[in-house]
């Protein structure tokens, strides 16, 4: 399969600053990336570079093969974008504006705009400039959804979002994955990220610190084992890849990072109530990278 | 009074780049007046030659008023001073108060101060004692110049006083239309319409005898009432303070009671989708600028009317050899024969296309800060059919004022009786534009290379290049710094022929910086604000 993103040793660098550090990026066609991160990590600078608005410090990207900074215009063709502030023409209505880029992209799928514009309860014969942000972000949004784009780049699409448009969000996506469109979706809200995406990268000072399938980044991350002991829990012993620690007046939790073996061999003589063992979240996930890099050692 | 304080100094340090070019062109012009006059006119048999050639002229009555002293250095200075200077004020005065009030609104940092431990009267009081101040600052520059000339302290001191007094008025106007529109662009439009009339009125009053009690209407017509040096009417100044004080209390008033972000003259939000001009970046573009268009067209149509209509009054005039030699040296044309006359009102126009360019440089400008542009270019709109669309536009609204003021002007002149051709006049509109559009494309070189400075260093060229040819004449300085104004190389058509080399000279100087504009522009970042 071929890929919709590449980017080799991507790197922009703001005077002093290094925004981004020699990123190392492929998003295959069809795929839902989420691209994860706390703020300033270089999301924003990414797709930037992506889209071919800000020149690379050194690197390329690519999209669909076509190099993103020397002819971003063929580039665009095939993608639709919508920025995490919506910044667009006051004066226009949302009419207005959705004929506009419909007309600058090339025509639209006007059927299923429709059926977005009802999906996201938008007023369309309001100006833009009478509209809330999170109403502006719902024009964005539905113009880059009905254009029909081979690749949808989305930054923190649903910041000003309200829970039942997240949703409306959440379903229009799936429907862009079942039509093969690809997604790009820069983001920290994790729990979107961890229901739509089919492969994460996890973003940090400008360098791509993690990336693979939710699973792949799980089996790596410790699992959570929680025991519950019918009286005072048994002292454990040091056990290789176990951190224990108290929760509770009669239960543990244990941190396995490698095979679990060994500690269900540690409580083959404990009274054991209640074990419960599951993958960490992918906030877990996100936090001890983020934990690591802030206390040096990631 | 702490976040008073806080709130005013911000407000003056916003405005402080404004305050300090206008500064400098108050002491400039106020010191080249009188240095200029005592050059021109050493002797007393000059000044009364000189008298009696303008003293009635009406279409010198038109730029600078009605003249009551030319044989003293101060009665002349004050005609001259305040015949420019004023409007400047006024321009400085709406500017600062729309700046202060309605912008910040309009961005929603109004919101964020309100919503601190400050309440709505300060929220408007604070940011009209930092406007207070910069007029201060406007009169001190008037005042250094005046002083360096050499002209006495008391007068001068009320001279610039009666300069900077339309200030005062046109803050408080832009103020109220701070509170009547909802945006920056409406307020300013408010504003100057109000200014276009204020100077209307004042040139009826000015060369129309029987109309000279509308002297008594307008705010620029009050300072010329305050008669520096030539009899002080010190009691006029009441006039510009009540109004401000009037209009800065009913602003206060509708600020008060009025929901913060919001104008009083309901706009209506909502409308069935008008799709007119939307099939491209460039066609979207003109829906935007078309209003501001009109409003070029207006103005410059109505001043090429007014000049038409005036053109074979200096016919009349009996020019002495000094005066002669004076008009000589701001560009050569014989100005006594109508079609003289128009060749150096033109001149204006090349001014007036020129700042149209500079308008067309901000709104690029701000159409990149506010990251609109950002949104245009990550659709399949390339960067230089971009740029390349919005430098037609300025172009081709060039030329329409260019060939708008020809046309308007052989009209109002055709009225009169006075023999000059259509195809004459239009020649003295097009004209106008090598220099123009030599103006609109070292804008968009800066625009390229240093964006965030892309507005101020175009207006400011523009203004300095003119100022320098319009006064640098009368100080003898040597040619070659007069050479470096645009404005030198423009034939006063109809009257003297048309410059061809300087022209092509100009066209091509004008295209290879659009060239490099563009090739630099396709390199750089798109940089928000």
């Amino acid at each position: 399969m071929s890929s919709a993103i590449q980017a080799e040793g991507l790197s922009k660098r703001y005077g002093d600053t290094l925004a981004l550090d020699s990123l190392d990026l492929t998003v295959a066609e069809g795929e839902v990336y989420g691209y994860l991160g706390p703020n300033g990590a270089g999301k924003t600078t990414t797709i930037r570079l992506l889209l071919g608005l800000h020149r690379p410090s050194a690197g390329r990207a690519e999209v669909f093969g076509i190099d993103a900074w020397r002819d971003p215009v063929s580039a665009h063709r095939r993608l639709a974008y919508v920025a995490g502030e919506p910044f667009l023409w006051p004066a226009l209505t949302s009419a207005e504006t959705f004929e506009f880029m419909a007309t600058l992209h090339g025509g639209a799928d006007v059927i299923y705009r429709d059926l977005l514009i009802e999906r996201f309860k938008l007023d369309t014969e309001k100006k833009v400039r009478a509209l809330s942000k999170g109403n502006r972000q719902k024009v964005q949004l539905v113009a880059a959804l009905a254009s029909r784009a081979d690749l949808l780049i989305l930054d923190e699409p649903t910041s000003g979002l309200d829970p039942l448009m997240e949703m409306a969000f959440r379903e229009s996506v799936h429907e862009a994955k079942e039509r093969g469109q690809t997604v790009f979706l820069s983001s920290h809200i994790l729990s979107e990220v961890e229901a739509l995406c089919d492969r994460v990268g996890i973003l940090r000072e400008g360098r791509l610190v993690d990336e693979g399938t939710l699973d792949a980044l799980r089996h790596l991350s410790a699992h959570t084992v929680e025991i519950t002991f019918e009286d005072e829990p048994p002292e454990l012993g040091p056990l290789a890849g176990v951190e224990v620690t108290r929760a509770g007046a009669r239960a543990l939790r244990c941190e396995v990072s490698g095979p679990i073996g060994p500690l269900i061999a540690a409580l083959a003589n404990a009274r054991v109530v209640a074990l419960t063992s599951r993958e960490p979240s992918l906030e877990e996930i996100f936090l001890h990278h983020y934990d690591h890099g802030s206390s040096g050692s990631g | 009074m702490a976040a008073a304080r806080a709130i005013a100094r911000r407000a003056f340090a916003d405005g402080r780049a404004r305050t300090a070019s206008f500064a400098l062109l108050f002491g400039l012009v106020a010191l080249v007046q009188v240095t200029g006059y005592e050059h021109s006119f050493p002797t007393l048999k000059d000044r009364l030659d000189f008298a009696h050639s303008f003293g009635d002229n009406k279409a010198v009555r038109l730029f600078y008023g009605v003249p009551h002293d030319l044989l003293s250095v101060g009665g002349y200075v004050s005609w001259r001073v305040g015949g420019i200077l004023t409007i400047f004020a006024a321009m400085w005065g709406l500017l600062a108060a729309v700046r202060a009030l309605r912008t910040e609104e309009e961005a929603g940092r109004q919101e964020l101060v309100l919503a601190g431990a400050v309440r709505r009267g300060t929220a408007f009081v604070a940011p009209m004692v930092a406007v207070a101040a910069g007029v201060v600052v406007l009169w001190t520059a008037a005042l250094a110049g005046l002083l360096v000339g050499g002209l006495a302290a008391g007068e001068s001191a009320y001279l610039a006083l009666a300069t900077v007094s339309p200030a005062l008025v046109f803050v408080g106007l832009g103020a109220l239309a701070s509170q009547l529109a909802a945006s920056r662009r409406v307020a300013l439009e408010i504003g100057t319409a109000a200014l276009g009339l204020a100077l209307a009125l004042r040139i009826v009053a000015d060369t129309t005898s029987s109309l000279e009690f509308l002297r008594w209407v307008t705010p620029l017509g009050w300072s010329e009432e305050m008669r520096a040096f030539t009899g002080s009417q010190p009691g006029v100044l009441v006039l510009p303070l009540l109004a401000s004080v009037a209009l800065l209390v009913v602003a206060a008033a509708i600020a008060r009671g009025r929901d913060v972000g919001s104008g009083l003259i309901a706009t209506r939000d909502s409308r069935a989708p008008r799709l007119g001009l939307l099939s491209s970046a460039t066609a979207q573009a003109l829906r935007g600028e078309r209003g501001s268009l009109a409003g070029w067209l207006v103005g410059i149509g109505f001043f090429a009317v007014v000049f038409g209509l005036l053109s074979d009054t200096f016919a009349t005039a009996h020019l002495s050899a000094a005066i002669k030699e004076e008009l000589k040296k701001l560009g050569g044309a014989t100005i006594v024969t109508p079609s003289g006359a128009l060749g150096f009102y033109f001149l204006f126009f090349v001014l007036a296309i020129g700042l149209f360019c500079c308008a067309q440089i901000a709104a690029l400008r701000r159409e990149e800060s506010d990251q609109r542009l950002e949104t245009l270019l990550s659709l399949p709109v390339g960067r230089v059919r971009w740029l390349g669309g919005r430098l037609a536009l300025a172009v081709l609204g060039s030329v329409a004022l260019a060939l708008a003021a020809g046309l308007l002007a052989w009209a109002g002149a055709a009225t009169q009786g006075v023999g000059v051709s259509l195809p004459d006049m239009l020649g003295a509109g097009a004209n106008c534009l090598p220099a123009a559009l030599l103006f609109l494309a070292i804008g968009m070189l800066a625009f390229a290379v240093v964006p965030r400075a892309s507005a101020g260093i175009t207006y400011g060229l523009v203004s300095v290049a003119f100022v320098w040819e319009l006064f640098g004449a009368l100080l003898d300085v040597p040619a070659w710094t007069l050479d470096l104004s645009p404005f030198h190389h423009v034939g006063l058509v109809p009257a003297q022929p048309f410059k061809a080399t300087a022209a092509a000279v100009m066209l091509a100087l004008a295209a290879a910086a659009a060239l490099g504009a563009i090739r630099i522009f396709r390199r750089r970042d798109v940089v928000g604000a």
